[in-house]
């Protein structure tokens, strides 16, 4: 069975499906089905036990099969909460946006899919078009004043963005003037392996415009407005997609260009810019974290600091590389559970103020508890699996002390004003009105969230060795010897 | 004729920055949706074939005649005030566009020295691109900010070809397609955004701050 016909055709009967049968349940069963289906796929070709073949359009080299099971992973998760999330009784409004839910999120993994496992950087950049139109309605779930608003920010910033990624590729085809590739298709394979041909000039240009255009959809300052008013005003199962995979798409696209820079002499250049990305983003999370008086929009920050920390550990190189890889996958899979758990918060304080919510801890024992362990998981508490990836980032950046001054600094400044953040949610005394008493049940967002946490330190403490190899091979196809 | 065609797109440009009428403006994204499919057609007029022609047509359908309609619906549905009120003196916005427009104009021409490309639509083409960018960031309507989108994605296309990129029909039809449903998906957001708030303007979408 040819497994990229079943990753690609699958979610667009899906998409079908969904789009013409109106009961919800079965929306639902359906949009489950694929989302198992594509879970074991991704994860056989993860590991390594069957990969397609190679064509001109898809390859499935490490990094695709490593974001690849990134993406399916966040998106079964966030499918098996769904049904529950749209059966809460919140806005009237938004029955309307329900309807469209599961087709929405259908077109979001096939979009996904192909723009992860595209060569092309044409398919690539039509592919990451579509995620931001899939994403677009998902923004507008609450139809309120700030979610329009939300929406149209980021459909027209992220269009913007990557309207500039687009000239970027176009640089690549100029670089590519008076080779062997001159009047070739964007293929990243053909342009690795004929990298040291390439014009420096046009590929540093393009590379400037790629990251920047791109980075509307990372969400690495100063691009980032965009995206956090979207995923914080998105309803949860939709935040934790765009935190969780959305954002490492786009990072996909960035690395696909750097790639081909690596062999050159203009890789350099390209590293310099990311690390001032980088540690921009965590200075711009630095500062708001402490302004922020809204905890989605703090989680959404929160995503501006870790994507920031991978870019810089990209940028630095080394073990640094491979603990920005590892970071990817801890980072996705903690952003769901803090997601979903704000989702519950919200829906029963119904406010994203951090100065309406009180004493989580005892009003929503669940929940409280689940979200005070994602912060701990986020924050690179251990045994969770961003300490150990941060600290390979750390330990790359040695060589640049000033720099891991910095980022330490930085890092612990955010932790500090997180923490504020977070203990004053769960643990803050009702004022004199007596908070209602929410006797709350164990749910199918806290079995996620249980999961997802176990998952959590089973991989800080002892990491699959398939995971390990994949990341040794992505550092190796990115030219760092280990 | 390929230069002619670009240059004629490039006093478009100029149009559309001392115009402050919304129907100037659709009637520009129509000329020059005409303009681009031209541009396209002409390398190929010696041995025309129907599969050449697919980009071409599809590209005039969307850009001249469908994006167009759409966004004078738009206007005709909201009621959108026909003159658009700039934050920037017409002369000063038209003074600034010429000098970017001859920056690009002389940087392209040095680089023509150094790469193979051809100045003219190049620099057409960023003078385009750089255009866009002046209209979204001088003008406060939405509508507006959505031609320039558009006055931008022109550019990137016009970039696309003089650089002769190739790109396989399916993927050309997909970026084409994608910008379609990008502008069809602004302009619900603008109907929402009209029975929301009391304008279109960018000036009610401030309550996201931190």
């Amino acid at each position: 069975m040819n497994l990229l016909l079943v990753l690609t055709v699958l979610p667009i009967l899906s998409i079908g499906v969904c789009y013409f049968v109106h009961i919800r349940k079965a929306q639902y069963i359906i949009s489950l089905l694929v989302a198992i289906v594509h879970l074991v796929c991704s994860y056989i070709v993860f590991s390594g036990i069957y990969i397609p073949a190679e064509n001109d359009f898809f390859r499935f080299d490490a990094l695709s099969r490593l974001f690849l099971l990134i993406l399916s992973h966040v998106y079964f998760w966030v499918v098996l909460v769904s049904y529950s999330y749209l059966n809460r009784p919140l806005v009237v409004k938004e029955e309307k946006s329900k309807k469209l839910y599961f087709t929405m999120l259908n077109v979001y993994l096939f979009a996904n899919t192909l723009a992860l496992i595209s060569n092309h950087l044409g398919v690539f950049w039509v592919a990451s078009e579509t995620t931001t139109l899939s994403v677009a309605p998902l923004i507008y779930y609450y139809r309120d004043e700030e979610s329009l608003e939300a929406m149209w920010k980021y459909l027209f910033l992220v269009s913007v963005g990557i309207a500039f990624a687009f000239i970027g590729f176009l640089f690549l085809v100029l670089s590519a003037g008076g080779t062997v590739l001159e009047g070739q298709q964007l293929l990243v394979t053909s342009f690795t392996r004929y990298a040291t041909l390439l014009n420096p000039i046009w590929l540093k240009a393009s590379f400037i415009f790629v990251f920047v255009g791109l980075s509307t959809k990372i969400g690495i300052a100063p691009m980032h407005p965009g995206d956090i008013d979207a995923t914080s005003n998105a309803p949860s199962p939709a935040a934790a997609l765009m935190s969780g995979s959305l954002r490492g798409t786009a990072l996909l696209g960035v690395l696909r260009v750097y790639q081909i820079m690596v062999p050159t002499v203009t890789a350099d250049f390209a590293r310099t810019i990311m690390i001032i990305g980088g540690i921009f983003s965590l200075f711009v999370a630095f500062v708001f974290m402490f302004k922020v008086t809204n905890y989605k929009r703090m989680i959404a920050y929160s995503s501006v600091e870790h994507l920031g920390l991978i870019t810089l550990g990209i940028g630095t190189g080394g073990i640094a590389f491979v603990g920005a890889m590892l970071h990817t996958v801890f980072n996705s899979l903690t952003k769901v559970v803090l997601f979903l758990n704000a989702g519950n918060i919200h829906r029963a304080y119904r406010s994203r103020e951090v100065d309406s919510v009180w004493n989580v801890l005892q009003a929503m024992p669940w929940t409280g508890w689940f979200f005070l362990f994602g912060f701990f998981a986020i924050i690179a508490m251990p045994p969770f699996g961003i300490f150990f990836s941060e600290l390979m980032i750390f330990q790359g950046l040695l060589t640049k002390p000033f720099l891991l001054a910095a980022v330490l600094f930085f890092l612990f400044f955010i932790f500090v004003g997180m923490s504020k953040t977070v203990f004053r949610m769960l643990y803050t005394a009702p004022p004199a009105e007596q908070t209602p008493i929410i006797t709350e049940k164990f749910e199918i967002t806290h079995f996620a969230s249980l999961t997802l946490l176990v998952l959590l330190i089973a991989l800080g403490l002892s990491m699959p060795s398939q995971l390990y190899t994949l990341v040794v091979q992505i550092s190796k196809d990115f030219g760092i010897l280990l | 004729m390929e230069n002619v065609l670009s240059i004629l797109f490039c006093l478009t440009l100029l149009y559309l920055v001392i115009t402050s009428r919304l129907k100037t403006y659709v009637a520009i994204l129509r000329t020059q949706g005409v303009l681009l499919s031209a541009i396209m057609i002409f390398p190929f007029m010696r041995h025309l074939s129907v599969h050449i022609l697919i980009i071409p047509l599809m590209s005039l359908i969307v850009k001249a005649i469908i994006i167009p309609r759409f966004i004078n619906k738009i206007i005709i549905d909201l009621d959108v005030k026909r003159i658009v009120e700039p934050s920037i003196q017409p002369f000063n916005f038209l003074l600034l566009s010429v000098a970017s427009m001859s920056t690009i104009f002389v940087a392209a021409h040095v680089l023509s020295g150094y790469t193979p490309i051809e100045p003219i639509p190049f620099a057409s083409a960023f003078s385009a691109i750089v255009t866009g960018i002046f209209l979204i960031i001088f003008r406060k309507k939405l509508i507006v900010h959505v031609v320039g989108f558009l006055i931008l994605e022109n550019g990137i296309f016009l970039f696309g070809t003089s650089v002769a990129a190739e790109m396989p029909t399916i993927v050309e039809l997909g970026a084409m397609l994608d910008v379609f449903v990008v502008v069809f998906l602004m302009g619900i957001a603008i109907n929402k955004i009209s029975s929301t708030f009391a304008k279109q303007d960018v000036t009610v979408l401030g309550k996201l701050k931190d």
